[in-house]
């Protein structure tokens, strides 16, 4: 019961990280050079409509009431109105969000698994051939920026090879299944449709590897460096002496302790990815929330920027809290502190 | 153990190969038969490859996704004109040359005074929903623009006092003065299904009783009666249309024009050299590097499309300000220029510039003498300037726009070209917000800058008139805060006259004495890119371009061959 407080507790904590977050963000919009008002209408547009546009967008008023009238209404679910696309903002980033949010699961799923195997497959070879092949693997994909490994992929999967689909999220000739999640492999298999479900996999390939490469390879150097830390530790030569079989020791009693530097990390990984993707969304034209916030901030469309800004923060918050989660499952010692200091 | 991790590995990328079958989209897919199509008659399509249409012949083509607005009146970009032409019908539509055939309206009258014009409307055409199209249509499209303002409306707004229908079929449009392009603005009108609009009006909105006016619906929706209609609207992802098999011009279509039409925002290069050699895009964007395309030529089947774009590379001079405010320092720029390196930096096979309006316009005179890059002209100008013996003092600044890293060539090439003359050129980067904030006041106005612009109509007047009225200033149309009371009056009188060749011949003589001026630098007459698929039969492609942005997309006359 005291666990759950804790995450209450936190989770209250950042709703005022994310308030901060909104009055930086909302500030530094706004001081930015240029009228979003003209930018919005074009610059053909007669003044009073720039005027107008002003007056309907509020932008006369001073920036503590612009910021209070932004609040009052995104506190009722309404983050205003795009100056871009002319739609209310939430009905933007629930329509971009899921395919960045798609991707950058499956991104994390390949961190996740990828990572831990690799560390683990390196820590169990130490300095043998294995662990140097990972640690080669493993510095190529933390120094090689995504959008590298993306337009490799394109060349040699899309291109050359011609696998693999190169943009968007499924074939234009395949209907979208009925949105539900709005993640397109859940919701073709809501829907029943395996084939959708195998298509929208194939696209998702090459961007989410594209995306996970760096933690994956961040992960596989942490896993191995915190196994092989552990693994002289006197537990260890303990459990070997009981005679519990090298498999038993090796993922029971060595692996599990070794995550939770791993997982703090893949999860802060996770959460970046959803803000780093706008490359790989542009190279994959993945209709994203990465890019939408990019050409937000370009046009200085305000209400989109607070709103991706704000999303983004709120997926750190919650990945935040997963992770402490995953890390009070892993190690019983940091439930066992949280409650204590209840 | 480690041959448990290939085993592991091993059923991995099995499952990874078993998911990759090949993936390349087949550009045609069945569907049912497109109907006989007649030989074009008004418009000039191209002479298509007659082939007999078997499956939903599909277009695919990438543009910039600003993004894409198709309401009539919000979008004005290229993206946004190139598809509400095939969307929604005008009154006239345009021709290669300039000129205005008949389309919606079979005819129309002027009023002696210049101030009346009455158009009478074909029978029988019919909006994407079966409606009729009506005058009370024509009618409530401009009355929405007027009240909107953006997009394509500056054309309209401040000039039409009235419209009215007169009956089901004739309209009448009052202006405030006399305008002979007047007409030539109704290629932006686009007429827009009232009874659609009005069922899809949110009360909410900002134009008072009639709350949004549509505008909502209409991001991702079609009011329109033109050759083609929204299927599917897909935000950040892909517009769908189809062919509009009951469009009242039918005949007008080429028989292999596409069935589907899909456009999707531009792909970064490596992916759109991927699509393009996937064949599964037919037409690219023109806003790819000279690299891009060079490299997108050597795609086997992949040629590249060059026409004009009736747009120009300025650099705008602030007059405003010493050491430009002086008649001879700017031609001594003028000359310094080196024209002909500018104008083969990023756009091989562009033409310098020889008038202050592109040459594709009609009513540019080729008769002009332009500035050559001449150091010993620059220096000779110098000389006469009142600044001659202190250019040490007066350096001038050039903005280069940081949102398109290109133009910063344009800088350098400008602060070598200017070097040689003895003129001292500082650089700064600028981004296009700041900029167009500076260009808003003549004192904070920057000394030079670059920019691109494109003729909205297709007379030299109108881009005349944009480019130097004293009505533009503090727009970023005009940086050159040109002011000039002369100018003013005989761009007026030009705009006003109705005889197109006293009309051109005013136009001549205004471009020479602006040329005279010399305000601004006119760089080189941009040549519009495509990389496209050698099986379409597209127009713009063979010599038949429209001046005027959006219509060489005109879908019914492009042909989609099977291959």
């Amino acid at each position: 019961m005291r666990f759950l407080y804790f995450f209450v507790r936190r989770f209250l904590h950042s709703i005022f990280v994310l308030l901060g977050l909104s009055v930086v963000i909302y500030v530094i919009s706004r001081i930015v050079p240029g009228d979003p008002a003209r930018m919005a209408v074009g610059y053909q547009a007669p003044q009073w409509v720039v005027n107008n546009m002003r007056e309907y967008m509020h932008l006369n008023d001073t920036i503590p009431v612009q910021f209070f009238y932004w609040l009052r209404s995104a506190l009722s679910g309404d983050l205003g109105i795009s100056l871009l696309t002319r739609r209310p903002v939430i009905d933007d980033i629930r329509q971009v969000f899921p395919a960045t949010l798609e991707l950058a699961l499956y991104a994390g799923l390949i961190m996740a698994i990828g990572g831990i195997m690799l560390g683990t497959l390196s820590a169990h070879h130490k300095d043998k051939w294995v662990d140097n092949v990972v640690r080669v693997f493993a510095y190529m994909g933390i120094v090689t920026p995504a959008f590298v490994f993306g337009i490799v992929f394109t060349l040699v999967f899309g291109f050359w090879l011609n696998w693999l689909p190169t943009i968007g999220r499924i074939s234009p000739d395949l209907t979208s299944p009925p949105v539900v999640t709005g993640l397109m492999t859940v919701d073709s298999l809501l829907a029943g449709k395996p084939l959708i479900f195998i298509d929208a996999v194939k696209h998702l390939l090459m961007p989410s590897i594209a995306l996970a490469m760096a933690g994956l390879s961040q992960g596989a150097r942490i896993t191995r460096a915190t196994m092989s830390d552990n693994l002289g530790k006197d537990y260890i030569a303990a459990e070997r002496a009981l005679g519990i079989p090298e498999r038993q020791v090796l993922w029971k009693f060595l692996l599990k302790p070794s995550l939770i530097p791993t997982v703090s990390i893949l999860g802060l990984d996770i959460a970046a990815a959803i803000g780093n993707a706008f490359l790989l969304e542009l190279i994959f034209s993945w209709p994203g929330v990465s890019r939408y916030g990019v050409r937000a901030m370009l046009a200085k469309d305000l209400n989109a920027i607070s709103a991706v800004v704000l999303i983004l923060g709120l997926a750190f918050v919650v990945v935040n809290i997963c992770v402490d989660l995953v890390v009070g499952i892993l190690d019983p010692r940091i439930r066992l502190s949280a409650q204590r200091n209840e | 153990m480690i041959k448990k991790y290939v085993l592991i590995s091993f059923i991995l990328i099995t499952m990874l190969v078993s998911a990759c079958a090949p993936a390349a989209v087949q550009p045609t897919i069945q569907a049912p038969t497109s109907p006989p199509a007649a030989a074009p008659t008004q418009a000039p399509p191209p002479q298509p490859q007659p082939t007999a249409p078997t499956a939903a012949r599909l277009l695919r083509l990438a543009h910039s996704w600003g993004p894409l607005k198709i309401d009539p009146a919000i979008g004005s970009d290229f993206a946004a004109q190139s598809m509400m032409v095939n969307l929604y019908d005008t009154l006239l539509f345009p021709t290669t040359d300039g000129k205005l055939n008949p389309w919606v309206a079979d005819s129309f009258d002027v009023s002696s005074d210049g101030l009346t014009y009455t158009f009478h409307l074909k029978k029988g055409i019919k909006f994407h929903d079966g409606t009729e199209l009506k005058a009370s249509d024509v009618v409530f499209s401009m009355n929405r623009d007027l009240t909107i303002g953006q997009g394509m409306a500056y054309m309209f707004v401040n000039r039409v006092q009235s419209t009215k229908a007169l009956d089901d079929y004739t309209v009448e449009f009052t202006i405030n003065k006399p305008y002979a392009l007047f007409p030539q603005t109704l290629v932006r009108l686009w007429i827009m299904n009232e009874k659609v609009v009005k069922a899809n009006t949110q009360a909410e909105g900002q134009y008072g009783e009639n709350g949004d006016y549509g505008t909502t619906w209409l991001l991702t929706h079609d009011a329109g009666s033109g050759p083609y209609k929204v299927k599917e609207f897909q935000l950040e992802e892909y517009m769908l249309m189809e062919k509009n098999n009951d469009w009242w011009a039918k005949d007008k279509f080429v028989p292999n024009a596409p069935d589907l039409v899909r456009v999707i925002p531009i792909p970064e290069a490596a992916t759109l050299r991927t699509l393009m050699a996937n064949r599964e895009l037919e037409i690219s964007d023109q806003w790819q590097s000279a690299d891009t395309f060079r490299s997108l030529e050597k795609i086997e089947g992949v040629k590249i499309a060059t026409f004009d774009a009736v747009t120009m590379l300025y650099i705008y001079l602030n007059t405003k300000k010493p050491p430009l405010d002086d008649v001879h320092f700017r031609r001594a720029v003028a000359y310094a220029f080196d024209y002909e390196t500018a104008a083969n930096i990023d756009w091989p096979g562009t033409k310098v510039s020889r008038a202050p309006v592109p040459m594709g316009v009609p009513g540019a005179n080729p008769n002009l003498t332009p500035y050559e890059h001449s150091v010993d002209k620059a220096k000779a100008e110098l000389a006469q300037s009142k600044y001659a013996n202190e250019l040490d003092k007066y350096p001038v600044t050039f903005y280069w726009n940081t949102d398109v890293p290109d133009t910063q060539k344009y800088a350098l090439l400008f602060q070598s070209s200017l070097a040689e003359a003895g003129i001292n050129v500082k650089i700064e980067g600028t981004p296009w917000l700041t900029l167009t904030q500076l260009a808003s006041k003549a004192e904070t106005s920057p000394d030079a800058w670059p920019l691109y612009l494109n003729a909205d109509l297709p007379e030299a007047g109108a881009l005349l008139y944009q480019r130097y009225d004293s009505s533009t200033q503090g727009t970023f149309f005009q940086g050159e805060w040109l002011g000039d009371k002369y100018f003013d009056e005989q761009i007026a009188l030009a705009l006003s006259e109705q005889d197109q060749a006293t009309r051109f011949q005013m136009y001549a003589d205004l471009q020479k004495y602006i040329m005279d001026l010399s305000p601004s630098l006119y760089v080189f007459d941009q040549y519009q890119k495509h990389a496209y698929q050698d099986y379409l039969d597209w127009p713009a492609t063979k010599g038949t371009v429209y001046p005027v942005m959006g219509y060489n997309q005109f879908f019914a006359f492009i042909g989609v061959n099977p291959h």
